[in-house]
């Protein structure tokens, strides 16, 4: 007998079940009287007029289909982007929705079903992105894409009447003001820390006897968790702030800004240094002696051969510390150095899950954008010649 | 001219290079061959001080290496190595522009120089200058390992294992070009390698080393009919012996008068492969024409085998 001409896609099969049961089974959205107290969930069925459930449910059924069905991925993509861009429009519609006219008080999240559901096709879509094999500049226009499509969305006003929303409303210039402060101590600290880590790894590729302690120490330094490091930099800068006017004088505390500073940039040092220092011993010893064997001086090794040839394995080292210290720069908050975290302590303290979110969700989109961009750059630095 | 004088390299207890006295003329090739570890690699370093000698010393044209700055001296030397070390980040012609680029020459200059090389080495400007070693294959990136030492117009070129990265078809090309070009540019070569028939093929004049000593330095025709005692006469080889020495000669200086039947030999090749060619088709002697076709005479087995006899 003839195998039937069909075949089952098992992360669509996966990603299908997922959706269908998010879409059928779990909460669409949480409706709560206040913004504290605990909310009732409502399914799609429930949450939404008759023509954007019908709306709604073909588009998952759509999607679910072709994530079994279809294996080409260019088509993959769209059913996971046409997913997307119904859900999330959706979420925002039900609010107003399931929200009674007039009501201000009340506060209206997205639930485990629609989270669910962007998690499915969010697989979908990364799974396709990777099958399509994308070059470098096309990922970045995909991102671009990406970050255009939400800020159309938050423009939009469809998401108006999320409580995530509401708790942006009410802090838009603490938001914005965090948010910058969140991405200048990010990229500051990883400068100062390729600043400072750029020459130490040459150091430690040159003079052999400095690496292994060099190394040891940073990777010590990696090992202390965050809330104690942060803590440890309390009491020596508190004390320099009190001693030293000068220090007090440019912003040095015990607390605030300066050691969440200081502690990210020691974080950031180990993977710049350790791959430094890689990445300049991989270069093949022939190249470097027939370097020495046309005249080059030691600085124009190092600069015109062992540097650019090291520079895609340097440049994971800052993807790494780039996409780590923007997570971590929300600890930094606990100690009052600001970023997003601030919102998600404020959070923790009044059990208002969306506060949590609003600093949560922009760290994590940082951190991804940020991943992206670095990769695309990795992959445009090491093309030439690889 | 260079000349090695006294020159020794030891690293603690362990000596490498001992007390090596030898001189290479200008405008020629010199082949040092030894097996891997007799310090022949080490000797070569020494002339451009990417190993500092412990004692002795080096001069080129008169002057004591010792005397110039060293990345100066090695801008003046070209220095090829095995498996190229070509720069994998740039181009063909960034490659080629390396020692004029550190020696500040002009834009213009540079470029003219590397269309120059590449068209010296077969290789179209057109299609290759833009580029990267990893597009080329072994034999090209070779080329273009050469064509970069030759850039800046060196009197002298060192060459270690130049071709012992390369396939048999390829390496015997890449060792025609080098003399035909060598030829034409009168450069001075010393050349290392562990392959004989290389050594024998390329060299003008052929340095033996066995355990970091220089046991023989001559002619390829005097180490083959008086080789040094114990390790030259084995690394010559008893069996390969008559057959290398008739390599050495062409056919064009053992015509005889008269005539033979058969497909006629040219002129230019060696009495080994003269030799070969009689054997295959079974004949005693065959005519020989000169490059023009016209007819010089004939050569006969018996007088090739002279010619790879023991010296009287």
């Amino acid at each position: 007998m003839p195998r039937l001409g069909i075949a089952f896609d098992r992360l669509g099969s996966l990603v299908a079940a997922l959706a269908l049961f998010a879409a059928f089974v779990l909460p669409f959205v949480t409706y709560r009287a206040n913004r504290i107290v605990s909310g009732e969930p409502r399914l799609l069925l429930h949450a939404l007029p008759t023509t954007m459930i019908v709306i709604v449910l073909a588009a998952v059924i759509g999607a679910a289909w072709v994530a079994v069905l279809i294996r080409r991925p260019s088509v993959r993509l769209i059913a996971a982007a046409v997913g997307l861009v119904v859900v999330a429009p959706a979420v925002g519609l039900s609010a107003g929705f399931v929200t009674p006219a007039g009501n201000s008080f009340a506060r209206v999240s997205p639930a485990s079903g629609f989270w669910l559901l962007v998690l499915a096709f969010g697989l979908l879509a990364a799974d396709s992105l990777t099958r399509l094999r994308f070059g470098p500049w096309a990922r970045l226009a995909a991102l671009a894409v990406a970050a255009g499509a939400i800020a159309l969305l938050l423009l939009s006003g469809a998401w108006h009447d999320l409580s995530l929303l509401k708790e942006y409303a009410t802090r838009t210039d603490s938001f914005w003001r965090e948010a910058r402060h969140h991405v200048l101590l990010s990229l500051g600290s990883v400068l100062a820390a390729v600043i400072i880590g750029l020459p130490l790894g040459i150091l430690c590729h040159r003079v052999r006897v400095v690496r292994v302690p060099m190394l040891q120490v940073l990777n010590i330094l990696q090992t202390i968790p965050s809330i104690a490091l942060f803590g440890m930099l309390m009491v020596p800068l508190g004390y320099l702030a009190a001693n030293v006017p000068l220090a007090a004088a440019i912003g040095i505390r015990g607390i605030g800004t300066a050691p969440a500073f200081l502690a990210l940039v020691l974080y950031a040092l180990l993977p710049i240094v350790a791959n430094t220092v890689v990445g300049l011993d991989q270069v093949p010893a022939s190249v470097v002696d027939a370097a020495r064997g046309m005249g080059m001086s030691r600085r124009q090794r190092l600069f015109q051969v062992k540097f650019p040839l090291a520079l895609p394995v340097i440049l994971t080292g800052i993807r790494i510390v780039l996409v780590q210290n923007l997570g971590l720069a929300t600890v930094a908050a606990l100690i009052g150095g600001g970023g997003l975290g601030t919102f998600v302590f404020q959070g923790i303290g009044q059990t208002a899950m969306d506060l949590v979110l609003l600093g949560a969700i922009p760290t994590v989109g940082l951190s991804f954008a940020a991943a992206v961009i670095l990769d695309a750059i990795i992959e445009l630095a090491g093309r030439a010649h690889s | 001219m260079i000349e090695i004088q006294n020159l020794s390299k030891r690293y603690d207890d362990t000596i490498v290079v001992d007390d090596v006295s030898m001189r290479m003329e200008e405008g020629s090739i010199t082949v040092i061959v030894g097996t891997s570890g007799a310090g022949k690699s080490t000797l070569l370093r020494m002339i451009n001080r990417l190993v500092e000698p412990s004692s002795g010393r080096v001069l080129i044209d008169g002057q004591d290496t010792m005397a110039v700055p060293e990345d100066e001296l090695r801008h003046r030397i070209g220095y090829v190595i095995q498996g190229n070390g070509l720069f994998p980040h740039r181009t063909v012609a960034g490659n080629i522009a390396t020692v004029p680029r550190l020696l500040g020459w002009e834009a213009k200059r540079i470029g003219q120089r590397v269309d120059e090389l590449l068209q010296l080495f077969q290789l179209d400007p057109a299609e290759f200058a833009g580029k990267y070693p990893h597009e080329l294959s072994g034999g090209q990136q070779q080329r273009v390992g050469v064509a970069r030492a030759l850039a800046a117009r060196p009197a002298l070129l060192l060459m270690d294992e130049p071709f012992g990265a390369l396939d048999p078809v390829i390496r015997s090309k890449a060792q025609d070009d080098l003399l035909a070009i060598q030829r034409r540019l009168g450069t001075t070569v010393v050349l290392v390698t562990h392959d004989m028939e290389e050594a024998f093929r390329l060299g003008d004049k052929i340095a033996v080393m066995d355990e970091a000593r220089l046991v023989q330095y001559g002619t390829a025709a005097e180490l083959l009919t008086h080789p040094a005692e114990g390790f030259v006469e084995r690394l010559v080889g008893t069996a390969e012996r008559p057959f290398r020495l008739l390599s050495l000669t062409r056919v064009r200086d053992v015509v005889e008068p008269g005539t033979a039947d058969g497909e006629p030999l040219d002129a230019s090749i060696d009495l080994r492969e003269a030799l070969a060619r009689m054997v295959w088709v079974g004949r005693d002697a065959l005519p020989v024409l000169d490059s023009s076709g016209a007819m010089l005479g004939r050569v006969s087995i018996g007088g090739i085998l002279a010619h790879g006899r023991q010296a009287p």
